[in-house]
């Protein structure tokens, strides 16, 4: 059954669909350190973010140890924030979960092997990011499972550029 | 060299001051002065020494002072080694690795006066909440310093000390100080806490035994290690193919123990949901924890970022 409708119909179905917006930046350096907001990141193509702790080169990531194309930036849904608060009960800020872009109106479990536009820049998502249980030592909130299957998206840089808040997030053909 | 995880927090010493005898002021931070982890007043870290020694001090600068982490420390002739270390071989520029800041005071709701009882290097977590309190103005506050003769870190304390909010006892002078009257009368939103010698941590109990357990803090010399479950019981891997034994300590997981041990694990989750972390096991009784095996997978494997053993062996295939 879902070998016969995925392809085609879920792709015609992203190519119908949506229209997001960047709504928050951040980066950081080195691992465990509180992220920065920024109104506007650089991104590099096939490297990362400029002055993030997962450009490609830079070792400061709790990962760095195991480079990975696909990790180069980090999005997460504005909608996942307002649903910890709704349904767990904890408020989380778009600095604590430790991705770089907070979008808002943008599937973005919807997008893995898929290419979109963040801003001027394209995009192609790699995997959905896990989360990590240190993130619960770091912002002593209890968010490890409520996360699950909606911890944000992985993806590498086809195109660099300027991001900046309020950029649209759309989808490439 | 092969890359390891990152397990603590990079940090520079970006100065030592000297501050009363035989103590060192410590400033650490971000090699890019970046802000560091956040903390609660008189929250302590570990330092990872370069001679691989770990040791845990309470930072006491404010919690809003947030690019830097300030240790004091007493050079302890005959301690185990971390001060020798700290006053005798580090400089400025020096690189050292730190955890993430555990514990401290919350200042409290409904606390509207707290009261400190110090002895001598032990005023360290108090200088931070006191620090703290005279900026927010949250609650008010008074800090009995017992020292011998010569007060620590005294620069830090002379404007607190003009204001009244310090009080000095000295003992050479004027001989141990009954704690009582000086804690005063307890009351639902007075907060009163202890940091000293084990003499004086003890008196301070005897004078707050009637007082509500959540209304009195006591803080050790030794900090206590970091909360584990009372019933973790520590146990040993071995390791089947490279013939290598390593501890795991009581609360430990396999997966640091391994790390600490120089086992490179692949792990991306830490949390058992990944699948990242599978190890097969050969003999014992591991206790799973995690969400993603099979019953008859664990018969085989386990992950060991979560995973527990029931008994004192656990044999993996490593
Ligand atoms: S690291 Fe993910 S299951 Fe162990």
């Amino acid at each position: 059954m879902l070998d016969t409708i995925s392809a085609d119909s879920a792709q015609s179905a992203a190519r119908l669909g949506w229209t997001g917006v960047v709504r928050f930046l951040h980066l950081t350096p080195r691992a465990f350190l509180p992220m920065r907001a920024a109104e506007s990141i650089t991104l590099v193509a096939g490297r990362g973010i400029e002055g993030d702790r997962y450009m490609i080169g830079s070792e400061g990531g709790f990962y760095s140890h195991k480079p990975e194309e696909g990790r180069q930036v980090t999005l997460f849904e504005l909608e996942t924030l307002v649903a910890l608060k709704r349904d767990a009960g904890i408020a989380l800020g778009p600095e604590e979960h430790r991705r770089n872009v907070t979008v808002e109106g943008v599937p973005l479990n919807h997008l893995v092997g898929r290419r979109f536009w963040l801003g001027e820049t394209l995009l192609e998502a790699t995997r959905l990011s896990i989360p990590c249980r240190h993130i619960e030592e770091i912002t002593g909130k209890a968010i490890f499972d409520p996360l699950i299957n909606r911890s944000g998206l992985n993806c590498k840089i086809l195109q660099g550029g300027t991001v900046r808040v309020g950029d649209a997030v759309r989808n490439a053909a | 060299m092969k890359a390891r995880p990152i397990t603590t927090v990079k940090t520079v010493v970006a100065g030592i001051e000297a501050a009363g005898t035989g103590i060192k002021l410590f400033t650490l931070t971000d090699p890019d002065r970046w802000e560091l982890p956040p903390f609660k007043p008189g929250a302590h870290i570990d330092l990872h020494l370069p001679n691989g020694l770990v040791r845990t001090y309470s930072l006491c600068n404010e919690p809003a002072d947030n690019t830097r982490y300030v240790i004091a420390v007493k050079r302890e002739a005959d301690g185990r080694g971390g001060s020798r270390a700290l006053h005798d071989d580090i400089r400025v520029g020096d690189v050292i690795g730190v955890s993430l800041p555990r514990g401290g005071l919350d200042p409290g709701a409904g606390i509207s006066r707290h009261v400190f009882i110090a002895g001598g290097i032990g005023v360290t977590p108090f200088l931070s909440m006191a620090r703290h309190l005279a900026r927010t103005g949250e609650a008010d506050f008074t800090l009995h310093l017992i020292v011998r003769e010569e007060v620590p870190l005294s620069a830090h304390l002379t404007s607190l000390m003009k204001e009244g909010r310090v009080v000095v006892h000295r003992t050479s002078r004027t001989g141990r100080p009954d704690l009582a009257p000086l804690i005063g009368a307890a009351g639902p939103d007075t907060m009163v806490a202890c940091c000293g010698p084990e003499g004086m941590t003890d008196d301070f109990e005897r004078a707050t035994a009637a007082w509500p357990a959540a209304n009195v803090h006591v803080e050790r010399f030794v900090a206590p290690p970091p909360v584990i479950d009372p019933d973790a019981k520590p146990f040993t891997l071995f390791l089947a193919r490279s013939g290598a034994e390593i501890q795991v300590r009581a609360g430990q997981t396999m997966l640091a123990a391994l790390q600490e041990g120089g086992v490179d694990v692949a792990t991306s989750c830490c949390g058992g949901i990944c699948g990242a972390c599978k190890v097969g096991w050969i003999e014992g009784k591991p206790v799973h924890r995690d969400r993603i095996l099979l019953p008859y997978e664990r018969e085989r494997y386990l992950m060991v970022c979560v995973a527990g053993s029931d008994a004192e062996r656990l044999v993996l295939d490593l």
